[in-house]
């Protein structure tokens, strides 16, 4: 292998996409979301739920899959009034973990983003382009971790592999 | 082209998709005549210069944005419009 | 083998570790450090190429990216072609062979063409080969014109990639001006990306004896690599060529052979806070008689191949200059023990320091060389004083200098201007266009010691001769070696009106070689300016565009290949299909999607007509998954909806759904669909599959820049629901066999409503919907739960006998039944009316998207395509989807065209759609299709075939 990465593809995260005013979900969620990322594309919490700031008025809220059925039932995304949106979205992404010494090497063959720490700071999560493809992208210990449409996940997975031969 | 999205900040043009030039305000189409309504739909700005023109940032957060562009150097002359 | 030209001692090769190489099938030895070009001159290959239009015999001419003559074709595991032999590092088991000729330079059949050079000016291929058609002649143009034919296989030793880069400064060159600007930057802690396209750093220092404060030049290069090495914020790389400059400081870099396993080339796509332009200067060529013949080089070549490379190209050489530089290159040569019989410099007056250098060798000024002797490598050369004085002097090797361009090729392509400048003589850059800076040669800094404190060097200084111009002069004199363009040939350009230098460059070809007129396009700036008497400024350069060098493809491309050349989405019962023999095709949106089952043996027709029957008459699956679909949110969705879609969606009530056209606001139909209410304010909108992310987009731009006070929030949800849809008059056994909480009765669950509930055991959305005629049952469940489903449909439809049903069976199951397919029926120009519609086109609303266009539209008197069905009057006659319309079959202008024809089980016999001038008043007339070879005539009917009424889907 010509660089040295362990590339993992993930199981199914709770995922849950919320839109809407920020004061008017958190009014709605309670406590069950974590301090809100103020800044946009970063993120927050690091326990049980953490919470993305991707886009104006929009965020998603990440847990393991055995919190998903809890997180539901606070969030209770049926219910909750008109002006903000929640929907449950696990399905929606496959998650990968690029990680190791030349994590950084593979991250700028599938993606325009500058990760130089300076620009790309440890809390930074954001959409980009990936393999072409519309993806989330974020630091994790030791490298990187992104998402992308489940559907494309075994063509990303093709391009990982045909990256690193 | 680095183009810079109100919310993302500068993003590569790849990660955008073109949504065409700011065109005039769409009329009522009930009291606005043939030839205006034609005039609406088909004529669009073309300059040599300076051209106001809307991007998705699709493959980003999803903002529609509004840039003005140089179409001969494709310097971008102005930030876009945050103000909407 | 001997290497007969190469020196015991001295250069930066490697006699340690020789190196086995073939070229056109001969075998040679060269050793580490040596180019393609390098070795060959130390074999003493003289003849290396012939010209592309007139087959001439040609030699190397310079030793770097400039070389316009030796282009080669690499052969076996890296083969690539048209590589300048200058380029190309020599490594063991290397095999090469001219391009542009055959069998070999040496023996060449298309050197007839030298005989009838006269006749091939400028312009020839234009004038010539235009009846009827230029692509009728360019095949053989081609094969005679030689350029190399691309590989029939990729390269098998790895791989091709392309990554992104970041950088505060990108340096493009390493030489001396470069190599001192990256330890600036560097030191002050700036992110650097220097890149170089030698081998080694150094650039001309590489070829020349210079000293920097009494040391070589060379020491103080290999400190600075050191110090940059050490330098964690620099990315120093060789063998990589910055090859483009676009806007907003993006640069694109080729890096070949990177120290990495199995990778071939490597494309960097730069983005630069700053650029730094430090590429150095390129010696140009001078223009006299048969100035192309084997053994006329550029003098820094020569000087290039005797202290880089250790060899020599020839014994006996003659120098010919309008500049200083030429005189360094005799003192190295002199220093060597080369024999130098004279220089012959053009200029009135020869600088004393310069004089000072050569000591004792015979220097000619107010003179020049006015022919060259020696077709397949030079005899003599024939010295011209200025009073008209003629002398041969032989020799083997003709070094030439027509002084020097600082390679602006990045500075231009960014835009920014250049000026002529007089004392230099040549184009300078002036105003940057981007930020970015040229240093060095590059800047027109062409000595050291303007570059460098310490450098020593000689002073530069020219008088600039653009052609030699003689009475009575005899042979080609070529401005472009590689593409073959004479003096004459811009000549005739000029006297034919093509005076623009673009135009001159078009007509003549001049400069459009691979080379890119490295050597010889001011030459022809300066032919022109002499021509019409104006200065080089007014004439002007044609536009510098990239590659500076040529660029594979397959670095373009990077990863892009095979498997993934094109994206493709799966869902979680592809893996099935496949493991069950399915043909698979791309659908839209580049899902790979399942064509058809064949059984054994078993062709397509037969395969769906199978599928198609049980859908008929028992039950069939299919994975509606990939179909778009989004969740709206917010109190104005219906407002939204009513004015996007063309009927009214407001109406609808919780549970229920309805179908729907979304138009443009030309009235164009966008897509079609069916929008459910989940409650009062969600909404579920979802959209045909290639359209999917269209309608997002369209939907969104709506909502962010028209009605951005509305509060309507879209969510994609396509992958959150994956979808086993079951059809057929027995799909409501299966639903039973399955398991579902869900009352199935048509009367607590009709057509066009949907419940929430579990079937076989998973939470599930169930529609009624149908794309296909019959009961049909949507049953939606989350991804994670799809494969299980489809094994428990499978299982529990068995009984059945349920089929899996590909798309092509789809087709033919909504052709049936008249309806439309986006791409078929619907093709950019038909509105809802001409399909038979017009209930979906709301009379109530005031507004809404493409309602004042299709209006207007339909004022006008014309008659309109309008959708029918056909049946061939031979049941067993097939007619091509696609295939036009003509008024009796006649050869007339069409009047309307087959949208789409199936073999109907139901009807056993072909059937069709067609867009049909006036179709909806034809009922029952005859129509006939044009073909090629017949006309077939076809009944006009309505365009259903299946079940007019819908008692079936609403079952």
């Amino acid at each position: 292998m010509s660089y040295d990465v362990e590339i993992v593809r993930q199981g199914l995260n709770a995922l849950f996409d919320l839109k809407g005013k920020p004061a008017a979900i958190q009014s709605w969620a309670g406590d069950v979301l974590p301090t809100w990322p103020e800044r946009p594309n970063s993120r927050s919490g690091q326990d049980a739920v953490e919470l993305y700031h991707i886009g104006r008025n929009h965020w998603i809220a990440r847990a393991a899959l055995d919190q998903e059925v809890k997180l539901g039932e606070h969030l209770r995304p049926t219910d909750c009034p008109a002006d903000i949106s929640i929907v449950q979205v696990s399905d929606t992404l496959t998650f990968f973990r690029v990680t190791g010494p030349h994590a950084d090497e593979v991250m700028s063959i599938a993606c325009p983003l500058d990760f130089h720490e300076t620009e790309f700071s440890e809390d930074a999560v954001t959409y980009s382009e990936l393999f072409s493809l519309k993806a989330l992208v974020m630091r994790c210990k030791g490298g990187f971790e992104f998402a992308v449409e489940q559907s494309f996940g075994d063509m990303v997975e093709d391009y990982l592999s045909r990256a690193t031969a | 082209m680095l183009i810079p999205c109100p919310f993302c900040g500068e993003r590569s043009e790849s990660e955008f998709i073109y949504g065409g030039p700011v065109g005039a305000d769409r009329p009522d189409p009930n009291t606005v005549s043939d030839a205006e309504w034609v005039e609406y739909l088909t004529v669009a700005p073309n300059p040599l210069g300076p051209v106001h023109e809307r991007w998705w940032h699709a493959r980003g957060c999803g903002e529609w944005l509004a840039i003005w562009r140089d179409t001969r150097t494709h310097d971008i002359v102005e930030a876009p419009d945050d103000s909407k | 083998m001997t290497q007969s030209n190469r020196h015991a001692s001295g250069g930066r090769i490697d006699r340690g570790q020789p190196l086995r190489f073939a070229f056109n099938g001969k075998s040679y030895e060269g050793f580490e450090g040596d180019t393609l070009a390098s070795a060959l001159v130390a074999n003493g290959v003289r003849v290396t190429a012939r010209s592309f239009k007139y087959h001439r015999p040609r030699g190397i001419v310079g030793h770097g990216p400039e070389e316009p003559a030796t282009l080669v074709e690499l052969e076996g595991e890296d083969a690539s072609g048209n590589r300048p032999a200058t380029t190309i590092p020599l490594r063991e088991g290397l095999r090469a062979r001219s391009v542009n000729c055959w069998p070999s330079p040496e023996f060449d059949l298309g050197g007839v063409n030298q005989l009838l050079g006269r006749f091939i000016p400028a312009g020839f291929y234009y004038k010539t080969f235009k009846w009827p058609n230029w692509h009728l002649f360019e095949p053989s143009i081609r094969k005679a014109a030689g350029l190399a034919a691309a590989p029939n296989n990729p390269p098998s030793s790895g791989h091709f990639e392309a990554r992104h880069a970041h950088t505060d400064v990108l340096i493009a060159g390493a030489g001396p001006a470069g190599l001192q600007a990256a330890l600036e930057a560097g030191r002050a802690g700036k992110r650097v990306f220097l890149a170089d396209e030698g081998t080694e750093a150094g650039g001309s220092l590489l070829n020349r004896n210079l000293t920097i404060n009494g040391q070589p030049a060379m020491g103080w290069v290999d400190d600075a690599v050191q110090e940059l090495r050490e330098m964690t914020n620099v990315t120093h790389l060789q063998k990589a060529t910055v090859w483009a400059y676009r806007e907003h400081n993006l640069l694109i870099v080729n890096e070949r052979n990177p120290e990495q396993d199995r990778i071939i080339e490597r494309s960097w796509r730069v983005r630069a806070g700053e650029v730094i332009i430090a590429t150095g200067a390129t010696e140009r060529a001078m223009v006299f008689s048969n100035n192309d013949r084997p053994g006329v080089m550029l003098a820094s070549s020569v000087q290039a191949y005797v202290n880089r490379w250790g060899v020599t190209p020839g014994k006996r050489l003659v120098l010919f200059t309008n500049n200083n530089s030429v005189y360094a290159v005799a003192s190295d040569l002199v220093a060597t023990g080369i024999r130098v019989e004279a220089i012959l410099d053009s200029r009135a007056t020869v600088p004393q320091a310069t004089l000072d250098m050569v000591p004792g060798l015979s220097v000619h000024a107010s003179t020049v060389v006015g022919d060259v002797r020696g077709r397949k490598g030079v005899k003599a050369a024939k010295a011209v004083s200025a009073t008209g004085v003629e002398s041969w002097i032989e020799c083997d090797v003709l070094a030439h200098s027509g002084g020097w361009n600082p390679t602006v090729h990045l500075w231009s392509q960014s835009r920014s201007s250049l000026q002529f400048d007089e004392r230099l003589a040549a184009f300078l850059p002036d105003q940057a266009a981007q930020n970015c800076t040229a240093i060095g040669a590059a800047a027109g800094h062409l000595a050291l010691d303007q570059i460098i404190e310490g450098g020593e060097d000689l002073a530069y200084e020219i008088e600039p001769l653009w052609r030699v111009d003689l009475p009575d002069q005899r042979g080609k004199a070529f401005l472009d070696i590689q593409n073959d363009v004479s003096v004459s040939d811009v000549h005739l350009a000029l006297r034919e009106g093509y005076d623009n230098v673009e135009h001159v460059k078009r007509y003549t070809t001049g400069g459009m070689g691979i080379d890119q007129g490295k050597t010889g396009n001011i030459n022809i700036i300066g032919t022109v300016a002499m021509q019409k008497g104006v200065p080089l400024q007014e004439v002007g350069t044609t536009t510098f565009r990239s590659p500076y060098t040529p660029v594979s493809f397959g670095a373009i491309g990077g990863l892009r290949e095979g498997s993934v050349l094109f994206p493709y989405r799966h869902t979680p019962v592809t893996q099935w299909n496949e493991d069950n023999g399915a043909v698979m095709y791309e659908a839209g949106a580049r899902w790979r999607r399942p064509g058809y089952f064949p059984d054994q043996g078993e062709g397509l027709q037969e395969a769906v007509n199978r599928e198609c029957r049980a859908v008929r008459e028992g039950v069939g699956v299919y994975d509606g998954s990939p179909l778009g679909t989004f969740e709206l949110k917010g109190r104005d969705v219906p407002q939204f909806l009513d004015f996007v879609y063309s009927n009214v969606m407001s109406s609808l009530t919780p549970g229920n759904g309805r179908y729907g056209l979304m138009l443009s606001d030309d009235g164009l139909i966008l897509d079609d669909g069916v929008v459910f209410r989940l409650d009062d304010h969600r909404w579920l909108v979802s959209t045909s599959t290639g359209h999917a992310d269209a309608m997002n987009q369209h939907m969104e731009k709506l909502l962010q820049t028209e009605f951005p006070d509305w509060q309507v929030m879209i969510t994609t949800v396509t992958s959150q629901w994956n979808n086993a849809t079951i059809c057929g008059p027995r799909a409501r056994d299966v639903m039973q066999a399955l398991g579902t909480d869900i009352d199935l009765s048509p009367e607590a669950f009709p057509f066009m409503s949907f419940r929430d509930g579990t079937v076989a055991g998973f939470p599930a959305r169930v529609v009624r919907v149908s794309f296909t005629g019959e009961l049909s049952f949507e049953v939606n469940v989350a991804p994670r739960h799809m494969a299980a489903l489809w094994d428990k449909v499978l299982e529990a439809g068995e009984p059945f006998g349920i089929l899996p049903v590909g798309s092509e069976s789809s087709h033919v199951l909504r052709v049936e039944k008249g309806f439309l397919s986006l791409g078929h029926e619907v093709d950019g120009t038909a509105d809802a009316y001409d399909l038979g519609m017009g209930w979906v086109m709301s009379k109530k609303k005031t507004d809404y998207l493409g309602k004042r266009s299709i209006l207007l539209r339909r004022e006008g008197a014309s008659t309109r395509r309008e959708l029918v069905g056909i049946l061939p009057d031979d049941p067993n006659k097939q007619v091509p989807e696609g295939a036009p319309l003509t008024p009796g079959g006649r050869k007339e202008a069409t009047e309307g065209l087959v949208t789409a024809c199936v073999w109907s089980v139901v009807n056993d016999r072909w059937v069709g759609l067609a867009l049909l001038q006036g179709g909806h008043g034809r009922h029952g007339e005859t129509a006939h299709v044009r073909l090629k070879d017949e006309v077939i005539p076809v009944k006009i009917t309505k365009p259903v075939f299946h079940d007019p009424d819908g008692n079936l889907l609403r079952s």
